[in-house]
């Protein structure tokens, strides 16, 4: 019960972080904004007589495009954000503390408070997921209309959403657990952000050795579900992908934890 | 007791000690460093085994050494407000216009040499990488005008997020926004439309893959980039100069 009400105080703290805000705005927006851009360019391009030069007009894969990045990046500002600003040191004059300090005085059972907390951050990715990825392959279906050929069917779009969310889930709880260990969001946001990007470290490791597949960012890509010719050959398929990624996650949440309730703040 | 002149070569120096002393200054600058020879020697041993040469294994490592270089142009601008030290700067240096220019002199200096030990660093790693895997680079590869214009994009682009951090005041907003811009904005804008080619990192990359893009030319890419950090850049000292801190 105690983890309950801990729960309930931390979603109302997180809810007044306004960088939490902008984790689900860049989520939300941005994938928006890209779903636009390239569902305005399929319907062009059907209208044009010239459907080749896209790789196909379902608009599905109109509205999914941004979910791998923009969608992965929103949950990694979220994760570092809510134990992030935990550690930001306050104005000098105002006694340079930090939060961290103040959250333990009022509630000491860390681990209660560790689990209320990666379960707030669980709450956010589910809310983003829950209006991003329903909410752009609408906007496509609205934009492309009748122009498009579906392609996807709709057994397959749904799990590639769930796919999706159960990603971005997993990423956000891994920023959470990294952030908790470093103590300060910047160098966790700076690599998480360019790992889900094209200058990915975990990409260019997997240049070098197979091994690489096994890290969670790449372990879980095929969650995604793209068709095969569009992603990079080799890695874990689906399941065992998830599996591996969420046997990542699972250890990086209960070594931050044990780091949490062991340490000083 | 003599007064003390205060110069601007003072003021410059005063700038750089203040960065020298903050941690993460260092470390940024440190790991930029570190990451341009790991990722130029990861290159060289693996993607350009098939066409040329170091050169080309040093180029392909600048996407990542920007993080670094992004860092380190936030940092000048942004631990100002990390606290109550930009009020104690400016009792110290009244003159805002002065002020800022000495700051914006020690970053450029602070970025310039980082960007200039880094794509070093990554050409001896990549030489050596090479070497070490008996590996000799018959292909055509990018000449050393190549390494400058690398020099030069990490340069506008440190100026860029210098620029960015003194108008946005604050380390995390400005960090996001420049790791937004350049590493999700473009490449998904840039799979969408060509209109893409006008984003900062899009125009100034130009200055070390050329040829690359039909309307833009390496100078011409430049200047596009510079004009985004001038106009931050204005923006930012019109903020400084005409508000509160």
């Amino acid at each position: 019960m105690r983890t309950g009400r801990f729960f309930l105080a931390e979603l109302r703290k997180t809810a007044t972080l306004p960088a939490a805000w902008a984790g689900i705005a860049v989520a939300l927006l941005g994938s928006a904004a890209i779903t636009v851009l390239n569902a305005f360019t399929v319907r062009g391009a059907v209208a044009a007589g010239t459907p080749g030069m896209v790789a196909d007009t379902s608009a599905f894969e109109a509205g999914f495009a941004a979910m791998p990045i923009v969608g992965v990046v929103g949950a990694v500002v979220v994760g570092v954000t809510a134990i992030g600003s935990e550690y930001t040191a306050d104005r000098a004059e105002s006694g340079g503390a930090r939060q961290i300090s103040t959250t333990l005085a009022v509630a000491p059972q860390r681990l209660s408070l560790f689990t209320a907390k990666a379960a707030v951050v669980l709450t956010f990715v589910a809310l983003a997921a829950l209006l991003t990825i329903p909410g752009n392959i609408a906007l496509a279906q609205a934009i492309i209309g009748d122009a498009g050929t579906e392609t996807v069917s709709a057994a397959d779009a749904v799990s590639r959403s769930l796919g999706t969310a159960l990603y971005w889930a997993l990423m956000g709880l891994l920023a959470f657990s990294i952030t908790a260990l470093a103590r300060s969001g910047i160098i966790p946001l700076i690599v998480l952000i360019a790992n889900g990007s094209v200058v990915s470290f975990s990409l260019l490791l997997s240049m070098l050795t197979p091994l690489a597949h096994w890290l969670p960012d790449l372990a879980g890509r095929k969650l995604f579900g793209f068709p095969g010719e569009f992603v990079l050959e080799g890695g874990l398929d689906p399941v065992p992908g998830a599996i591996v990624m969420a046997g990542w996650t699972a250890v990086m949440l209960v070594v931050s934890g044990v780091v949490f309730n062991r340490r000083d703040a | 007791m003599p007064e003390m002149a205060v110069t601007k070569g003072g003021l410059v120096l005063a700038e750089l000690s203040k960065l020298r002393t903050l941690p993460l200054a260092v470390l940024a600058a440190a790991g930029t460093v570190v990451l341009g020879a790991a990722i130029s020697a990861a290159m060289a041993a693996t993607g350009l085994r098939e066409s040329a040469g170091v050169v080309d294994a040093v180029l392909a490592s600048v996407p990542f050494a920007q993080l670094g270089i992004i860092l380190l142009g936030i940092l000048p601008a942004a631990h100002e407000y990390a606290g109550a030290q930009i009020r104690t700067s400016l009792t110290a240096v009244p003159n805002r216009m002065v002020f800022l220019a000495a700051k914006s002199v020690a970053a450029l200096m602070a970025v310039s040499l980082t960007a200039v030990a880094a794509l070093g660093a990554g050409l001896l790693a990549a030489v050596v990488t090479r070497s070490a895997t008996g590996f000799t680079g018959a292909g055509a590869d990018a000449g050393p005008w190549a390494l400058a214009g690398a020099a030069l994009y990490l340069l506008l682009t440190g100026l860029l997020a210098y620029t960015a951090a003194l108008l946005l005041r604050h380390l995390m907003p400005a960090l996001v926004v420049m790791l937004a811009l350049v590493l999700l904005a473009s490449p998904l804008v840039g799979a969408a439309t060509e209109h893409a080619r006008w984003l900062p990192d899009r125009a100034g990359s130009l200055l070390y893959l050329p040829d690359t893009d039909p309307v833009l030319s390496a100078g011409t890419g430049a200047l596009v980039l510079l004009g985004w950090a001038l106009v931050a850049g204005m923006a930012a000292a019109v903020r400084f100069t005409s508000r509160d801190h």
